[in-house]
């Protein structure tokens, strides 16, 4: 098959900014992958191309790049599955890390949101003879998170980090799970009173977007969302985080429906937050589309099934 | 610049993290330098597990005999001994560090079936082990603050007073050449699979550490000892692990035959590695073969077993091969896996050079002798990467910095000036790098003949020849991994040389050797190991007697 | 045609122009609504983060009750209907999974088979009433006017629970109406971002960061409004544009419609009918450019 790929290319020695050159591969075996063609670029066409790769088994993270828009690993992708109907595939650098040549980006941010975490396991007490005796269901839970390989695809395409390099992102807070998760860890109240910090797990949006691009299926975000669980059981509630999640669920419990102005209100911590609202309150109101709220918050019909749901599985908690 | 340290560990695979991480607890001052970053690195591509003797019922005896019988009786029987009565506390101490075995019912580690082994020893993170444990290794590396030169690229050794004392290296950020001084260096780089087309390696593993350390004077052992592993998938080589045939998975022929029945009627397809690769390939050529493949059927095992113990199989096999393997077998062939040989050294990683130290695939104790079961590898890299990490500190609490400046900096820093200032005119690494691949795969493969290895010794010096006038595309600085492809091709002709060398010296059959022209294993002559010395632009052989402590030599089935 | 309808909270509550144009514009296309007004709310993520079987109980109830119809449901919220897709999907990969959830609904008479489709108005325009019958309707095409989409997360990931893997065209869904009404569709990175309202409460700077970023985005590349059918997004892109002004210090003036607003005004529904007045950001102008059409 004829492969046609548009890379982004940029060598900070001579170029001023990012240009896109293509390179016509023809006769490439079918089941060609990204990698495969780019490497045939590399060895066979343009040798100045910049670019990581290791094993090609999709297992050492080297390879992760933007294919078609979207990060992911080139030697997993195999090019008849992203061409485009003109037969192109575009292959730009991961986002929200700086590019250094061509395909390579600067890893540092990556490594040190990683370190940020505490990326360890610290046990306390005596250290047992053999291996600690722990249920094989939370090892294999863990397996979910132990599976990220760090190729960074979630943190080049995660929304929140486009916005705020200080958000720890998601690989770092997946990496963050798996020693909360761990029974052998000792420091996990310590863990969770660091991640609940601003930066932390109460910053993610939950897009999406490191569940769509993640090459392992490791799902950041589902552990992240985890994360919150165990933070508020362990008792980390003040913050609008919890507050937002507790009085969604009470609204809802309620009258069967969200009541919004409320729930905006009530998640706020302080009065200056609180505050913060007014304007947008007061548009609501000159646009005559004030959500009704308290007591004019009027019950869905059946609000009472809704309730006894609630009741029913909030006792299994 | 110029960097100080005790020790200097190049390489970050498993064997790199253990050494340093035992540096530092003996109170070395130990960096690490890797071409890559420390998760990176191919102990991530070791699916299936690691060996210790720890279940009830089993000993390290036992472990030891199968590891000794699995070399064909090529293994040193002192390190064989001292890998199998040390396994189960390296494992324990993993698990301590973090690694999430997986568990029995009780709680406890739970282990499967490994070829080569008659017990179930092998303890597994699902098919994951080598990721889980390397990643649990760079955690360490970063609870104990151990500096690490990422993205480096060493191009020679240090000597001086014929010690090895640090290495210089390219920063591949910057383009800039650096020194690290080091009293102690260990040598963790790897196996050198890039020298064979197809393989189931990672890109990264080019024999660097071979060549650099055959290059200063060490030499290398047993390099004839190439393992094919069994099931690879054909369209990238990709590996498809050991642990699928430990869950009951078969191999079977074009006629639907468990085929395995006739070549090792007690194992089936858990014999030992080389057994199986060749009765493949026995397959393969007598015409029982799908367009150079057999196939691996896991359907028996149920789509549960499939998707939680073998996951990244199922993956793997759906991603290179299109292949859902709870539905269909998956066509398999036996591809270049792994080289039993490397830098020869004692049991605690002290090559024959003082100051220089190895462990891991690089290295060749040789615990592995002429065939590697499923599961040690792993093993050798906590177990002799802390051995070598432990020895190294000691000799650098007694060993002094080199004199070095500049000077010697400016001697690499003006080989590489040249490289690249050559008018690109001359051939460029990548395709030469696909001829001495082929070349070995073709003649130095399953199985090997006088007049093959010949051919192979002759293609090699050719190509050396046509290395020396080749010339680098890319003239940057940021980068450059045309000049490090250009690199690591000069290293591996140099190891492709001693593999061939090796094999043809080796007049017999033995492990993963298989030589037509001399299909018997032969003890009266080769129970011995071969070793080659870089001498000037030729290879010097010799050879060194195997050590036996307590099992001779016998017939080896399975 | 004929759906169970179901509006979601913001539409009933802060975004009545959602539930009002939505009205318009399926009246005029001829699609027959019946609105289950006992469904409660999806959870919108919210509560299946914090009790899963919970929320997918409440989303199986409503299920149900489009089933009790014979009806296949429709949404009108990306949010809704990507929490709704992803309950679907586990209850209908788990069979003793739902078999459990039908016990906390029998109570009520209830009973979910497993077989509700579900459908955001969007997909119900695309796939069902379909291009050529809608452009048969158009009365006023959009002429020049250039249309920033911005879809909002959940209608488009976790694309394997949204069947994007068999229907790959519902990646340019929003691309391929505005360009059906006859506008030109705006290509801008933003289209498929977080808007950052979920986090509005919990980090505000962050939040309102991210819809400056995207508004900005299209206005500079010359957008004249953006379309969603998120009414969440519409929320912050619409609701908060002022403060996000501040937040990526721009001048930001960008009309943002519901998606049925914007298919109302081809189809030559009066503005005030689709609630064009109760968008935050003024629409007059916008509004003027219509009446040109």
């Amino acid at each position: 098959m004829d492969v046609n790929l548009r890379v982004q290319r940029y060598d900070p020695a001579g170029d001023r900014k990012p240009y896109y050159e293509e390179y016509l591969l023809t006769g490439q075996p079918e089941g060609v992958t990204v990698l495969d063609a780019l490497i045939e670029v590399r060895e066979n066409v343009d040798e100045t191309l910049g670019m990581r790769c290791s094993c090609r088994s999709s297992i050492c993270g080297s390879c992760a790049m933007r294919i078609n828009g979207q990060a992911t690993l080139a030697c997993k992708t195999r090019v008849s599955s992203v061409a485009q109907p003109d037969g192109s595939v575009t292959v730009e650098p991961m986002g929200n890390m700086p590019v250094l040549k061509d395909l390579v980006v600067d890893f540092e941010i990556f490594w040190n949101k990683i370190n940020d975490i505490g990326p360890w396991l610290k046990t306390e007490g005596p250290v047992p003879e053999r291996e600690y005796i722990v249920d094989n269901e939370k090892m294999l839970n863990l397996i979910g998170t132990v599976g990220c390989i760090m190729c960074g695809a979630c943190v080049s395409d995660c929304t929140v980090l486009a916005a705020d390099p200080d958000f720890l992102g998601p690989a770092a807070l997946a990496k963050a799970y798996r020693f909360v998760g761990d029974p052998r860890d000792a420091h996990r109240e310590e863990r969770l009173a660091d991640y609940v910090k601003d930066g932390g797990i109460w910053d993610c949006t939950h897009c999406y977007y490191c569940v769509e691009v993640c090459p392992k299926g490791v799902a950041p975000m589902e552990w992240i969302l985890e994360l919150r669980r165990e933070a508020e059981a362990a008792g980390h509630t003040n913050h609008n985080g919890v507050r937002h999640s507790k009085v969604f669920a009470e609204s809802v419990k309620e009258a069967g429906w969200l009541d919004e102005a409320k729930l905006a209100m009530e998640s706020m911590g302080s009065l200056k937050e609180k505050l913060s609202l007014v304007p947008v309150g007061l548009r609501s109101l000159l646009h005559g589309k004030m959500p009704p709220t308290g007591p004019l918050h009027y019950k869905r019909p059946g609000a009472d099934h809704v309730k006894r749901i609630f009741e029913e599985l909030e006792a299994k908690e | 610049m110029i960097f100080e340290h005790d020790v200097l560990v190049i390489g970050a695979g498993m064997a790199g993290l253990r050494s340093a991480i035992e540096a530092n607890r003996a109170g070395a001052d130990v960096a690490i330098l890797t071409k890559v970053y420390p998760v990176r690195s191919h102990t991530n591509a070791a699916q299936g597990g690691i060996n210790a003797a720890l279940g009830e019922g089993d000993s390290w005896e036992s472990h030891a005999y199968d590891t000794v019988k699995g070399s064909d009786f090529l293994g040193d029987q002192d390190a064989i001994e001292i890998l199998a009565q040390e396994a189960p506390s390296d494992i324990i101490e993993l698990e301590h560090m973090g690694v999430i075995f997986n568990r029995d019912e009780e709680g406890r580690l739970g282990s499967r079936n490994f070829g080569g082994a008659t017990h179930a020893r092998t303890y597994f993170v699902a098919d994951i082990t080598g990721q889980a444990m390397l990643h649990v290794g760079y955690e360490q590396i970063l609870k104990y603050k151990i500096p690490c030169y990422n993205e480096f690229f060493a191009t020679s050794l240090i000597l001086e007073g014929g010690e090895a004392k640090g290495c210089l290296a390219i920063e591949l950020r910057t383009g800039e050449m650096h020194m690290v001084k080091a009293k102690a260096v260990i040598m963790c780089t790897g196996g050198v699979g890039r020298a064979f087309e197809p393989s189931t390696n990672a890109l990264i593993c080019t024999g660097d550490g071979m060549a650099l350390a055959y290059q200063a004077g060490a030499p290398l052992m047993d390099m004839e000892m190439v393992q094919y592993h069994p099931t690879t998938l054909p369209s990238n080589g990709a590996l498809l692990t050991e642990g699928a045939r430990g869950e009951g998975a078969y191999l079977i022929n074009s006629l639907g035959e468990r085929f395995m029945q006739k070549y090792a009627p007690n194992m089936l397809e858990l014999a030992s590695r080389d057994v199986v690769s060749r009765s493949e390939q026995t397959e393969i050529n007598e015409g029982r073969g799908i367009n150079g493949c057999v196939l691996l059927d896991c359907r028996h095992l149920g789509e549960q077993v499939i998707r939680t113990k073998l996951s990244q199989i199922y993956d793997l096999a759906k991603d290179f091969s299109g292949i859902d393997l709870v539905k269909e077998p998956v066509p398999i062939r036996p591809g270049m896996h792994y080289i039993m040989g490397g830098i020869k050294t004692d049991v605690n990683g002290r090559t024959m050079l003082p100051g220089l130290f190895a462990a891991g695939e690089t290295a060749c104790i040789s615990l592995h002798g002429g065939n590697r079961l499923g599961a040690n590898s792993l093993l050798e890299l906590v177990v002799f990467g802390r051995r070598a990490g432990a020895a190294a500190a000691e000799h650098a609490a007694r060993s002094q910095h080199s004199g070095a400046g500049e000077k010697r900096l400016k001697q690499d820093d003006d080989t590489i000036r040249e490289l690249l200032g050559r008018e690109d005119k001359g051939e460029h690494a990548g395709p030469l790098r696909m001829e001495l691949g082929r070349t070995m795969h073709e003649n130095v493969g399953v199985y090997r003949t006088a007049e093959g290895l010949t051919k192979a010794i002759g293609l090699v010096a050719q190509l050396k020849e046509r290395y020396r006038r080749i010339s680098v595309g890319d003239k940057g600085q940021v980068f450059n991994t045309n000049l490090t492809a250009a690199l690591e091709l000069g290293n591996m002709l140099d190891v492709s040389e001693a593999i061939c060398r090796g094999s043809l010296m080796r007049e017999e059959s033995r492990g993963a050797q298989f030589r037509l022209d001399f299909p018997d294993r032969n003890d009266e002559q080769w129970l011995k190991h071969t070793l080659a010395y870089k001498d000037g632009d030729s290879v010097r052989m010799d050879t060194l007697p195997v050590k036996i402590t307590r099992w001779e030599p016998v017939k080896r089935t399975y | 045609m004929k759906y169970a309808f179901y509006p979601g909270c913001v539409a009933k509550g802060g975004a009545p122009e959602l539930y009002q144009s939505t009205l318009a514009v399926t009246k005029a296309l001829g699609i027959e609504l019946v609105e289950l007004e006992g469904a409660a709310c999806t959870g919108a993520g919210v509560l299946s983060e914090r009790n899963p079987e919970l929320a997918d109980t409440l989303n199986a109830r409503t299920f149900a009750m489009a089933e009790r119809h014979g009806l296949p449901l429709m949404n009108i919220c990306s949010t809704c209907h990507g929490v709704m897709c992803q309950a679907n999907a586990r209850m209908q990969k788990d069979p003793a999974y739902l078999e459990r959830i039908n016990t906390h609904l029998a109570p009520e008479g209830l009973h979910y088979s497993g077989k509700t489709v579900v459908k955001h108005l969007l997909w119900v325009l695309m796939e069902d009433v379909g291009i050529d019958a809608i452009k048969a309707k158009i009365s006023k095409p959009l002429g020049d006017l250039k249309a920033a989409p911005f879809y909002g997360c959940y209608i488009v990931r976790p694309s394997w629970v949204l069947g994007y893997d068999e229907m790959p065209q519902r990646k340019r869904y929003l691309e391929d109406l505005i360009e059906a009404l006859g506008a030109e569709s705006v290509e801008y990175t933003g289209k498929d971002k977080c808007c950052g309202f979920p986090i509005l409460t919990m980090n505000r700077d962050n939040s309102l960061k991210m819809t400056g970023t995207h508004v900005l985005e299209a206005q500079d590349k010359g957008a004249d409004f953006m379309v969603t059918p998120c009414p969440l997004c519409h929320l912050n892109l619409d609701g908060s544009q002022v403060e996000a002004s501040d937040a990526v210090k721009a001048h930001l003036d960008m009309p943002v419609l519901h998606l049925p607003q914007l298919v109302g005004v081809a189809l030559g529904i009066e503005p005030k009918a689709l609630g064009l007045h109760k968008n935050m950001v003024n629409t007059r102008r916008l509004v003027e450019q219509f009446a040109k059409l």
